[in-house]
C-alpha cells in the first residue's frame, strides 16, 4: 500500500513549536513585517514571499480583563475565570493571549491598569489537548 | 474603485419579527421558524404593495445554521414567503448580514440586473431544533450558543487559545477608553449605567423588543430603591469582563427582520414612503481588531469613508445613528470614530441624555442589541427597520421630534466585517 506523505501546515507546526518554547512567525520579504501566529503570506501586504522566523516571546502588556465564567469553550472550563491580555511584541505584532501571573479579580485588574503597559514573557500553557499561548508578567 | 451607485435604489417596505424566544416569549411562542420568518416578509411585502411574486430575486440571510437547520434557505422558505422560482441564495455576514444583503441588493438593482430585490434574516439564538422534530425546539446553553457564534472567529489561533468576546470586545476597549481618555473605573461605570438606561427606555417604548422592561422597574422588582445600587450588585449585574458588566452586552434572540429594495422610480407612488440607500460601506479584519489602541478600529474607519463617500454626506449631516452595540462601549467608540459623538465624550451624552429619542444626538431608539435583543444574522435589519420607521415618522412613543433626513446604520458582523449603511429622506 502507499504512504501518503503528509502535507506541512503552517498552524500544525505552530502548536508544535508552542510545545516547545518556540514561537512561529513569518516575516514578509517584500515589508519586512511580521504575521504572528503564521499564515502563509503577508497580514499587511499581501505578499505570497514569507520566510518562517521565531519571535523572541518578549513583549509588553497593554491592558488585561479576564474572560466570562463558565468559559465559553470547554477546553478552558477548568481554568476560568482567566486573565486576558492586550499585548505588543517586541517584533512588532499585536496579540490578544491568557495572562500569568495576575489574579482575575477587580481589585488585582485595577492595580494591574492603575501600573501602566509592563513587560511580559511568553510560554505555553499545557491543556489536556493542546499547548496555549500565554504571557507571564515580570516580577 | 468607482464607489458609486449608477442608479437610485430604495427601500420600499420593511418588516421585522418581534425578537425574543420561540419557546416563551408572548408572540412568538410555539411558531416554527418558517413562520417566524414568513412574518416578517410578509409585513415587508405589504409595506411595499408587493407579493413574493413581485420581486426578482431573494438574498436569504442566516449565520448560525447550527440551531435555525435551514440551509438552502432560499428553497425551503420559498412556499411560505410565495417567492418560489425568483433567483435566490443564502448568504451570511454574521450580524451584518441583513445590512450587506441590502448592499449587494443595491449593487444588483443599480446595475440594472433586477428591478426588485427581497432581503431577509432570520436567526435562532435562544432556541435550536429539539431532536429531529418538524416544529418541536429546546434552548441553547449559554456554552454552545457561543461555540456555534465563535465558529465566525479566528479558529487557528483566536478561539483554541482562550478568545472571548466579552473580554475582546468589552473589558480590553472599556480600559483602552479609560487610559486614553483620564477616565476613571468608577466614571466609566456611571456613563454605562445611563448608557444602558437609555437602551432600556426605548426597549420599553417598543412592542417587537425582547427587553421591553425599563432597568429602573427591573431594580425596583429586585427590592433596589436606587436604580444603580442594582447596577452594581454582584448578583444581578456581575462583570463578564472587567471593568464591563453584564448589562452592557447583547442580549440573544430569536428573529427576524425583511426589507424590500428596489429602484427609486419603480416606488414612487407606492404603498409607503420609500427611503433612498444612499450609500453603503464594507471592511473586514480579523484578530486582533484593533491595534495598540483599543477604541479605534481600521476597518470601521474604512467602511465609514467608504458608505460616507458613495452617499456624499459628512458627519455633520447625521440626524439619526446606530452603532452596533453587542458591547456598549464598542458602539460609543464606534460613534466617535463616526463624528457623531465628540472623542471621549460619549459616555458623557448618555449621562445628560443626549442619546434619547428625545435628546440632540439620538441613537439605537429600537432599544440596541441589549434591549431590542439581538438574532444574529436578522438584526442589521432590525436596525434599518427603527431607521425607516424614524425617517417616516411611524415610531410611535419613541419617535424623534424632528424627522431624521440621514440616518446612519453600523453594524458588526463577527468577526469582523464592518458595514455602515447611509440611508436618505426623499
Amino acid at each position: 500500500m502507499q504512504t501518503v506523505a503528509e502535507q506541512p501546515s503552517a498552524i500544525r507546526r505552530y502548536y508544535e513549536g508552542l510545545a516547545e518554547g518556540v514561537f512561529r512567525a513569518i516575516r514578509c520579504q517584500a515589508c519586512g513585517k511580521h504575521t504572528f501566529p503564521p499564515t502563509g503570506c503577508c497580514e499587511h501586504c499581501g505578499s505570497w514571499k514569507v520566510e518562517p522566523v521565531e519571535l523572541s516571546g518578549e513583549g509588553t502588556l497593554l491592558f488585561a480583563t479576564h474572560n466570562i465564567f463558565p468559559a465559553c469553550h470547554p477546553r478552558f472550563e477548568k481554568i476560568a475565570p482567566y486573565v486576558y491580555g492586550h499585548i505588543r511584541l517586541k517584533e512588532g505584532p499585536i496579540v490578544q493571549a491568557i495572562v500569568l501571573g495576575v489574579q482575575a479579580t477587580p481589585a488585582d485588574l485595577g492595580r494591574l491598569f492603575e501600573r501602566g503597559p509592563v513587560p511580559v514573557t511568553a510560554e505555553a500553557l499545557p491543556m489536556d489537548d493542546l499547548p496555549v499561548l500565554a504571557f507571564r508578567i515580570h516580577d | 474603485m468607482a464607489n458609486k451607485l449608477r442608479e437610485r435604489t430604495v427601500i420600499s417596505g420593511v418588516g421585522c419579527s418581534r425578537f425574543g424566544d420561540l419557546l416563551e416569549t408572548p408572540e412568538l411562542k410555539g411558531l416554527s421558524i418558517q413562520e417566524l420568518t414568513a412574518g416578517a416578509v410578509k409585513e415587508a411585502l405589504d409595506d411595499a404593495g408587493l407579493t413574493g411574486q413581485d420581486v426578482d430575486a431573494v438574498f436569504a440571510g442566516n449565520a448560525m445554521v447550527h440551531s435555525s437547520q435551514v440551509p438552502g434557505t432560499y428553497s425551503q422558505l420559498s412556499k411560505w414567503t410565495g417567492t418560489q422560482f425568483k433567483a435566490g441564495v443564502h448568504f451570511e455576514a454574521q450580524c451584518s448580514t441583513t445590512n450587506v444583503g441590502a448592499a449587494l441588493a443595491a449593487m444588483s438593482v443599480a446595475a440594472g440586473v433586477y428591478d426588485t430585490v427581497l432581503v431577509y434574516g432570520l436567526e435562532t439564538t435562544r432556541t435550536m431544533v429539539k431532536g429531529y422534530s418538524p416544529y418541536e425546539r429546546e434552548p441553547i446553553s449559554h456554552q454552545q450558543t457561543w461555540l456555534w457564534t465563535d465558529m465566525a472567529v479566528n479558529q487557528a489561533y483566536g478561539v483554541p487559545q482562550g478568545y472571548d468576546i466579552f473580554s475582546t470586545y468589552n473589558g480590553l476597549v472599556a480600559l483602552g477608553y479609560c487610559r486614553k481618555y483620564g477616565m476613571s473605573i468608577e466614571d466609566f461605570d456611571r456613563g454605562m449605567f445611563e448608557l444602558c438606561r437609555t437602551r432600556r427606555l426605548h426597549g420599553s417604548m417598543n412592542r417587537k423588543a425582547n427587553i421591553q422592561e425599563k432597568l429602573e422597574d427591573r431594580a425596583a422588582r429586585e427590592g433596589f430603591s436606587d436604580a444603580f445600587d442594582y447596577w452594581r450588585s454582584d448578583k444581578h449585574n456581575p462583570f463578564v469582563a472587567w471593568p464591563s458588566r453584564l448589562l452592557s452586552l447583547v442580549t440573544t434572540a430569536d428573529g427576524a427582520s425583511a426589507m424590500v429594495i428596489t429602484r427609486a422610480d419603480l416606488a414612487k407612488g407606492g404603498k409607503s414612503q420609500p427611503v433612498e440607500l444612499k450609500g453603503f460601506g464594507i471592511s473586514y479584519s480579523d484578530l486582533p481588531w484593533y491595534g495598540e489602541d483599543p477604541t479605534f478600529w481600521e476597518f470601521d474607519k474604512r467602511a465609514i469613508d467608504a458608505a460616507f463617500d458613495m452617499a456624499g454626506i459628512r458627519a455633520s449631516d447625521i440626524d439619526y445613528l446606530h452603532t452596533h452595540d453587542c458591547s456598549h462601549i464598542s458602539g460609543i467608540c464606534t460613534a466617535e470614530t463616526i463624528g457623531y459623538l465628540e472623542p471621549g465624550k460619549g459616555l458623557a451624552a448618555a449621562r445628560e441624555g443626549r442619546l434619547r429619542f428625545d435628546g440632540d444626538r439620538p441613537m439605537s431608539t429600537h432599544g440596541g442589541r441589549h434591549a431590542f435583543g439581538h438574532a444574529w444574522g436578522a438584526s442589521a435589519g432590525t436596525d434599518t427597520y427603527e431607521a425607516v420607521l424614524q425617517m417616516r415618522g411611524q415610531a410611535g412613543a419613541r419617535q424623534i421630534a424632528k424627522r431624521p433626513e440621514i440616518s446612519v446604520i453600523h453594524t458588526h458582523g463577527y468577526a469582523m466585517i464592518g458595514t455602515v449603511v447611509v440611508l436618505g429622506s426623499i
